[in-house]
């Protein structure tokens, strides 16, 4: 009896418990068949004319056939990871800018590097920001993203606060978002922001403000770890400032409890008068009708702390030489002026051709966007992106919520984060 | 009249062929009709289990070969201090909603278990949250427990009581995410408490009530023994799923604020499917899948002390 109800009870737990274990190519007529990847939700613009770009590089390519595999954003790269580990990923697919370095360190992409020596590297943005510590290139720009200041002009006329200018620096950031902190209802309680400081998306937040007050995050080919610096502390003091004593930006709580993704919306729904933002927050402020215009980043003791994430495709490495053909002149294709400037018409993201950005952005946006782009280094991208990354922003969030002082987060944020760093180029276990 | 003498008995004894041998037929096709959940077992259960304990003792990151480390990944496991907070926020999760959904879903099943116009109705509406999936749960707590605009901070409001950060408050998040868990799930641990309530003789009530049993002492006496079984039932698969939870974090505040509601498996989850890490992820299922069989055995044992199969 006993033994059985041990077997019974292994069995029941053996039953419930969750373990983690868990293309064609050049036929007799030349043709090839080419799956190609991109994430995208259903029913969305970008899948619509990705669709459309695809037929016309299909009509135009009668030899190369298109297999679409789509899917939103994190489901598409749940389920790569396990499509490269089954031999049955797209031969071609649109990476996440941050991930290019990830995928290409454990050998799953293709070498682009000398592919793309035979591209005129003057035509296009991004293809530095692609470069492996080897200045190997694993990716080729798709579209750009770079934080800028959004503003909201109607806020700025109504308290009669001059626009920001190329020349604001942080302490006219600071002196602008004071004066547009407004009490509507009279609760004490401000109901509209000068600034938004905190974002869950350090790209439009502590990374940058970092970088302007003199700090850095990631030096030798993003291999160290240099964040715990007294540049950085007067960073994060100046944003708990902000979200503190000086009070015109809304605090950790009260931007965490928007939920996820919505406080990109801060800007676009009025709570903020400024807010930093990569070029995809065009799209909610555009259709929430706000009246808003975008300027450089203010200057910080050492600079705007311009920075850039640039989406990219890439080539998987399992292809065979006539799917890396065809996946090469997809990326050519798609680079080209007219698939640039469709998919510069969909406002998501700054397109890599040179001449299609000089003309299809809007004149009153375009500029500082290039320019941004133009100063912007890498978001300290390596093999191991994601996992440092995310043990760094949870101890900058833990100083940025005032529940752990600066000084220890930033200690403990940089020793975190490069272990995760050294164990995987030390080559230890995992 | 052939009399059968204890003689001529084991002589045909003998001449029958042995038991093994005439049961052989019955056996192949006791095989054949179990085939189909032997099939599943090994395939879904058995094999993905020996695989991912192959991949705990491996260097794999899901896009080249696995290199095998021996118990590398375990000896990382156990000076990984992320994973003993993950722990941890698991236990106190498990310490929140194991006994109070317990306790809740007894008090629900005997206010339920009663002949009134109705009831049916009461018991659907509790178990609505059940099928409900975690994305409604969230949007349903969110109106509940948001700092600014939430219920919850309006009622306390009513009694004077300072505004709490529900959800972003490192010391509340997991007693907030046990209260939601609790209501999302309390309804079927109900139903099984409903079953085991009118499994129990209605005469031993009438018996109990004759020799002057208090309403307190037929509950005590009658009713928690009748449903002993039912309650140790409910404890097991309510401290495995605990033990397991994941999509509740995932959708509600993905391990926030800082990690505090980062629970087990979604530190797996993370290891194994966005830092490139099946080995090391493999090494905390297993971890865990021991941890889980080892209080589901002390469970099995320590019933014997108070379940009464009647």
């Amino acid at each position: 009896m006993r033994v059985r109800m041990l077997a019974a009870a292994a069995v029941a737990v053996l039953t419930m418990a969750g373990t983690a274990s868990c293309g064609g190519s050049a036929d007799d007529s030349g043709a090839v068949t080419l799956k190609l990847g991109f994430y995208a939700a259903a029913g969305d613009k970008a899948d619509t004319t990705m669709r459309e770009l695809v037929k016309e590089f299909t009509a135009a390519n009668p030899s190369i056939k298109v297999q679409l595999e789509v899917a939103p954003y994190v489901k598409f790269f749940e389920r790569l990871r396990t499509q490269i580990a089954g031999g049955q990923a797209p031969q071609v697919w649109l990476s996440d800018g941050v991930l290019v370095q990830e995928f290409a360190a454990r050998g799953a992409l293709a070498d682009l590097t000398d592919r793309v020596k035979a591209v005129n590297a003057a035509d296009y943005s991004g293809i530095e920001l692609n470069k492996d510590a080897q200045g190997r290139v694993y990716g080729f720009p798709q579209g750009a993203q770079t934080p800028v200041l959004f503003y909201n002009k109607k806020m700025f006329a109504e308290a009669k606060v001059a626009e920001p200018t190329a020349d604001w620096t942080y302490e006219d950031l600071a002196a602008a978002a004071k004066k547009l902190t407004k009490d509507t209802n009279g609760d004490g309680k401000p109901d509209t922001y000068g600034f938004r400081a905190y974002s869950p998306g350090f790209t439009e937040s502590w990374w940058p403000i970092i970088k302007a007050f003199g700090g850095d995050i990631v030096t030798d080919g993003n291999r160290k770890v240099v964040v715990d610096s007294p540049q950085s502390t007067a960073a994060l003091d100046w944003m708990l400032g902000a979200m503190g004593k000086d009070g015109f930006a809304p605090d950790y709580v009260t931007t965490e409890a928007m939920g996820k993704g919505v406080v990109h919306t801060l800007f676009a729904t009025g709570r903020v008068a400024m807010s930093y933002g990569i070029y995809a927050r065009t799209l909610p402020a555009v259709s929430a009708g706000v009246d808003f215009g975008v300027a450089p980043l203010p200057k910080g003791p050492a600079g705007r702390g311009n920075v850039a994430i640039v989406n990219s495709w890439v080539v998987s490495k399992a292809a065979s030489q006539a799917q890396a053909d065809a996946a090469w002149k997809w990326i050519t294709f798609f680079s080209g002026e007219g698939p640039q400037r469709r998919w510069a018409e969909l406002g998501e993201a700054i397109p890599i051709n040179k001449k299609v950005a000089t003309t299809a952005l809007p004149a009153d946006r375009g500029k500082a966007f290039l320019e941004s782009l133009d100063e912007a280094t890498d978001l300290g991208t390596n093999a191991v992106w994601s996992e440092y990354t995310e043990a760094l922003a949870k101890r900058m969030n833990e100083a940025l919520s005032g529940s752990t002082p600066v000084a220890t987060a930033l200690q403990t944020g940089q020793k975190e984060a490069q272990e995760v760093i050294d164990r995987f180029y030390a080559g230890q276990t995992q | 009249m052939t009399v059968l003498t204890e003689e001529t008995g084991k002589v045909a004894a003998e001449q029958r062929p042995p038991a093994r041998k005439r049961h052989a037929g019955e056996r192949i096709w006791a095989f054949a009709f179990a085939s189909p959940y032997i099939l599943h077992l090994v395939a879904l259960a058995a094999w993905p289990l020996l695989a991912s304990l192959f991949f705990s003792m491996t260097d794999y990151d899901l896009l080249s070969s696995p290199k095998f480390v021996g118990f590398d990944n375990f000896t990382r496991l156990f000076g990984d201090p992320v994973f003993w907070r993950t722990l941890g926020n698991t236990a106190y999760f498990a310490v929140l909603f194991v006994p109070t959904q317990t306790a809740l879903a007894l008090a629900l099943a005997i206010a339920l278990n009663q002949r009134l116009r109705g009831m049916a109705l009461f018991r659907a509406a509790y178990f609505v949250p059940v099928v409900s999936s975690w994305v409604v749960v969230a949007y349903v707590a969110d109106a509940v427990f948001n700092p600014q605009t939430g219920i919850a901070n309006q009622v306390l409001g009513l009694f004077g009581l300072p505004a709490e950060n529900w959800l972003q408050d490192p010391a509340l998040v997991i007693p907030t995410l046990a209260a939601v868990a609790v209501w999302k799930g309390v309804g079927y641990m109900t139903v099984l408490f409903l079953a085991g309530l009118q499994a129990i003789p209605e005469d031993r009530y009438e018996a109990a009530k004759i020799d002057g049993a208090s309403a307190w002492n037929r509950f005590r006496y009658i009713t928690l023994p009748g449903i002993s079984g039912t309650t140790f039932l409910v404890l097991v698969l309510t401290s495995i799923e605990t033990l397991q939870s994941f999509e509740q974090v995932f959708v509600m505040t993905d391990g926030g604020p800082h990690g505090a509601s980062e629970l087990t498996v979604l530190y797996l989850y993370r290891q194994g499917f966005q830092f490139f890490q099946m080995g090391y992820a493999s090494a905390i299922a297993w971890v865990l899948f021991v941890m889980v069989l080892a209080l589901t055995l002390v469970q099995f044992r320590l019933q014997r002390r108070w379940v009464h199969y009647a």
